[in-house]
């Protein structure tokens, strides 16, 4: 699939970018320093975070790329989107969903962070047969030099999109209703934006939806599905318990949008692939937030009895003190919570 | 998970909950914010039995009554243990019980052995006593107070039970076993609206019958926060409701209600309206103190909430349904609703998650589904917290029926209504006059739904009577084991009861005062300017009257006036009047501040036989009220202007 006129127009483009800008303030607003401190408390499910964002998402996307034959402008898209860091908006999935909001935070700064380093070696490790594809392609078009994955401004434009994090954080600091207001707009803004791109898209390219082939939509749709379900099963393959399982599951599935409009738009910006990268990243955000919605009502229904339990757990030792335990009567709870039915998160409930 | 123990009595109950949830703490009392003191349902048990044992050592017969003046406390549960395991009935009343109302209380019911809460109330008991002649023992509840002389403290009381339990003493058992059904558990005094108090008497098999229908379901892992008083019926089934699911009870006040709700993040409350209005301010207080963009997507989140539920309510036929519509017309509403209900879909999920989850944060979070009960909730208040997802399940009951007659599920959560009534209740709605049976009648339309009469209810939590008043119970409990509840109701066409009104002509004014209008409008017909009056107040700040006046009096005492329009607005006429209300009022002297008439209106027109009033004269009060409304709301209305 080609694109014959530009896909985005300057107009489009310049609001992506306050877009982006609003998204990560917003981030930076949710964030403070204890949520950094919190990262080593939790290493353990971080760490498992980590392997599960860094170490299975990446591997689906190249697997999904090579099982459904995409282009290598597309699959270089689609790898790069699974070594994306995780989004904000996990955050808020987790919270609906029942899952452990900390972990999520933790793992969505930890991965923010982490990013600068795994995202420059996971592309260059997966996606160097597919630009060598490409390096063919443009050579027998004519075209002369060939496509490298641009590593050092992948890393710029990573610490671009940092700077409002920061600012974000900082305005947190000092006036938290401002940085409250700033997150929830966010949000919104995010929605509208999306919204608006596909609007606009929808009525320059009329025929673009449909111009679109299978497999492209598949991987878009594929990606989030299948980082959910690994996230949930490698957590759950390391024995961690419900709440973290289904905070590990979103974090992995739904990655960090924005930051993949920036790197596209800033370190791909010369090469002939933009657009078709590009509109890969727009279906990915578009479709993420449908399927994660259906995953947070699923996980919802499903976790409300362990969800509770823990709950009645934290409060018992929020206002009876926190070496009080709680014994539920026999055969009440299920197996897996019940030798701790805090979920680890109270030391004096485990068994 | 449903996971309620069912039982045969209240002690057997008490006793199952203890071998089932054992050391799972089933009531919470608070001591800082973040420091609270909690007993297990086997602690609980345990001391209950003592305490028990004790009662009988000090000479509680099995179905006697044991006097019980206190507010929500941990000792209240514990005393009430202590009696049920004693195979005796508790007769409770609050700590502000008056002294008319304790000396009757405690007179005429028989009372032996009395619970007091504090150190106040023994000293009022104590300076009773003489009055009080059959009164032997009296308990001091609060570990904080010291016992007066000839009181005894309730540990002390404990010390005797456990004493006599080492001893090998089987009576606690004994009495347990021979608990049944018919026994009353609890002899509760109403408010009396004529003079006395009357001692509602509800059976054990009355609270089992609630224990399996209350159509919410609670489990061990539920927190449930009490606020009102538990002699109060309708808090006290709901607390030995959490006891029979596992759940445990928090007790909090209004001062510290805010701060409790955010640390005990309640599942379940029950409450009365009061409650949720102070609640629907307080959120309202935080919009209004919030930025101004935080502000404007609260509207935006309420207005898509509000059309987003509304949608709902028609689709899943859960809409208030007053009339009779086609099918068709209701139909294309539907399709109408669904179409509307998928454009707001994302925007309202979105919403619902940023902005309206907040909201319902600021009352705890955790909360699945309340219950209102004990007046009626306003329709805004309701809309609000439907609208916003905190579902309120508004409920009707009265003392006498050990509450619940109807209560809204979630499944059946009709706005404006009281819901379906419980499983195994009959409710008919009754012509107040012919007392023939409008609903359910298959000669009416649809059965009779949309007719409006009083409501009748027979069940299984219908009281065995009131205590020593045979004739009072015989004209509230009918042949057949019907009770008129004295209130105005009807079916809606969805099977939701409906509440209109009481046809009771007691009058509850808005400070909560009850005054009884007949006695006042019989003095004010004595007088000579008076044909007729009706006396109106419900709900107002004050008493008001709508007087037929005498035609012939005033033309002899020189108003120039040809008919009875003519008087309405003569301002002659008016002054006559109220000088003459005055004079009335003050002639016996037997009226209260609030019970004075403070303003009136003539009305144009005489009161017609078989219209507005009886064969026998007697006033048909909802038809006049109906009639004049315009009138009444008018006189009200005045006087709020000058305030």
């Amino acid at each position: 699939m080609e694109f014959d006129t530009q896909l985005l127009y300057a107009i489009d483009e310049a609001l992506l970018g306050i877009m982006i800008l609003i998204i990560m303030f917003g981030m930076g607003a949710s964030l403070t320093v204890d949520d950094f401190k919190a990262v080593v408390r939790q290493f353990r499910g971080v760490l498992i975070g980590f392997m599960s964002q860094f170490g299975a998402m990446p591997l689906v996307a190249l697997g999904l790329a090579i099982v459904l034959d995409l282009d290598p402008a597309f699959a270089i898209a689609l790898i790069l989107i699974g070594c994306l860091p995780g989004g904000t908006t996990s955050n808020m999935f987790t919270y609906f969903s029942r899952g452990s909001v900390a972990l999520s935070i933790s793992m969505t700064t930890a991965s923010t962070i982490m990013a600068l380093l795994m995202m420059p070696i996971l592309l260059s490790l997966y996606t160097t047969g597919f630009t060598q594809q490409l390096s063919e392609a443009l050579f027998a078009a004519g075209e002369v030099g060939e496509f490298v994955i641009p590593t050092t401004n992948i890393i710029i434009s990573l610490v671009v999109v940092l700077i409002p994090v920061a600012g974000g954080m900082i305005l947190r600091r000092f006036s938290p209703g401002w940085a409250k207001t700033a997150e929830d707009t966010a949000g919104f803004m995010a929605i509208i934006v999306i919204l608006f791109l596909l609007g606009t898209l929808f009525i320059r390219h009329g025929d673009i939806l449909i111009r679109t082939p299978w497999q492209l939509y598949a991987s878009a749709i594929g990606l989030g599905l299948c980082g959910f379900l690994f996230g949930f099963w490698v957590s759950r393959l390391f024995g961690l318990q419900p709440i973290f399982q289904r905070a590990i599951s979103l974090e992995t599935g739904i990655q960090n949008g924005p930051v993949s409009f920036a790197i596209i738009m800033l370190s791909f910006a010369d090469t002939p692939v933009r657009d078709q990268m590009l509109w890969l990243a727009i279906l990915y955000s578009a479709f993420i937030v449908m399927t994660s919605s259906f995953i947070t009502l699923y996980y919802r229904k499903k976790g409300r009895f362990d969800w509770e339990v823990y709950r009645n757990t934290v409060v018992h030792n929020r206002l009876f003190g926190k070496d009080y335990v709680t014994h539920y009567p026999e055969g009440f709870l299920p197996p897996r919570i019940a030798h701790d039915p805090s979920q680890g998160t109270s030391l004096s409930q485990k068994r | 998970m449903d996971s309620r123990i069912i039982a045969s009595n209240l002690a057997d109950l008490y006793k199952k909950a203890a071998d089932k949830y054992e050391t799972l703490p089933a009531f919470a009392t608070r001591i800082k914010a973040l420091e609270w003191e909690h007993v297990t349902f086997r602690d609980l048990y345990e001391r209950g039995r003592r305490l028990s044992a004790g009662l009988i050592e000090l000479g509680v017969e099995a179905r006697e009554h044991v006097g019980l003046f206190s507010d929500n406390r941990y000792e209240w549960m514990l005393a009430d243990y202590g009696i049920q395991l004693s195979g005796a009935v508790n007769t409770p009343r609050g700590a502000d019980v008056t002294d008319d109302e304790l000396i009757y209380i405690v007179n005429h019911a028989r009372i032996r052995v009395a619970f007091v809460e504090n150190d106040a109330l023994q000293k009022k008991i104590i300076r009773l006593w003489p009055e009080l002649p059959e009164l032997q023992e009296i308990i001091l509840m609060s570990p904080k107070s010291k016992p007066l002389e000839g009181v005894r403290a309730l540990e002390e009381v404990l010390a005797i039970g456990a004493l006599q339990l080492e001893k090998g003493d089987t009576r606690v058992d004994e009495r347990m076993e021979g608990i049944r059904p018919d026994d009353l558990f609890t002899l509760i005094y109403t408010s009396g609206t004529t003079g006395k108090p009357k001692g509602v008497m509800l059976t054990h098999s009355n609270m089992m019958s609630q224990m399996s229908v209350i159509p919410i379901e609670l489990q061990c892992t539920d927190r449930v926060l009490s606020i009102l008083p538990i002699w109060h019926i309708f808090e006290r089934v709901f607390e030995v409701y959490t006891v029979s699911c596992g759940a445990c009870n928090y007790y909090t006040s209004i001062r510290t209600l805010g701060e409790d709700l955010q640390n005990v993040e309640p599942t379940f409350m029950g409450s009365a309206p009061r409650l949720w209005e102070s609640l629907h301010q307080r959120i309202l207080e935080n919009v209004r103190a919030a930025h101004p963009v935080r502000r404007a997507l609260f509207h935006i989140a309420y207005f898509l909430g509000h059309y987003y539920q509304e949608s709902i309510f028609y689709i899943s036929d859960n809409d208030l349904q007053l009339k009779d519509e086609s099918k068709i017309k209701r139909t294309i509403f539907k399709v109408g609703h669904l179409i509307r209900l998928l454009i707001m879909v994302p925007w309202y999920g979105f919403f619902n998650v940023a902005v309206l989850e907040a909201i319902r944060k600021s009352a705890g979070g955790s909360i699945k589904a309340t219950v209102s009960g004990g007046g009626a909730l306003p329709i805004e208040i309701d809309k609000f917290f439907n609208y916003i997802g905190i579902p309120v399940l508004e409920g009707y009951g009265m003392t006498e029926t050990c509450p619940v007659i109807a209560v809204r599920t979630e499944d059946r959560l009709v706005n404006g209504t009281v819901g379906p009534p419980v499983q195994d209740t009959e409710v008919r709605i009754v012509d107040l006059e012919t007392e023939e049976v409008l609903f359910p009648n298959k000669k009416h339309p649809h059965e009779g739904r949309g007719m409006r009469g009083e409501i009748w209810v027979r069940g299984p939590q219908v009281m065995k009577g009131y205590y020593r008043e045979p004739e009072i119970t015989k004209t509230v409990l009918r042949e057949g084991g019907w009770l008129r509840t004295g209130d105005l109701g009807m079916m809606t066409f969805n099977d939701s009861l409906k509440i209109l009104g009481r046809s009771k002509s007691t009058i509850v004014l808005s400070n909560g005062e009850n005054l009884e209008p007949e006695p006042i409008e019989m003095q004010l017909r004595q007088s000579r300017y008076i044909e007729q009056c009706m006396v109106v107040g419900q709900d107002q700040k004050y008493v008001g009257a709508l007087i037929v006046p005498k035609l012939d009096a005033f033309v002899d005492e020189g108003v120039e006036v040809d008919s009875m329009k003519e008087l309405v607005d003569n301002a002659r006429a008016s002054k006559i009047i109220r000088d003459e209300i005055r004079v009335m009022m003050a002639r016996t002297g037997g009226f209260k501040r609030f019970e004075q008439v403070r303003e009136f209106r003539l009305l144009p027109k005489t009161f017609k036989v078989g219209d507005e009033v009886t064969n026998l004269f007697k006033l048909k009060r909802h038809v006049i009220e109906k009639k004049y409304e315009q009138t009444i709301k008018e006189m009200f209305a005045a006087k709020e202007v000058k305030v």
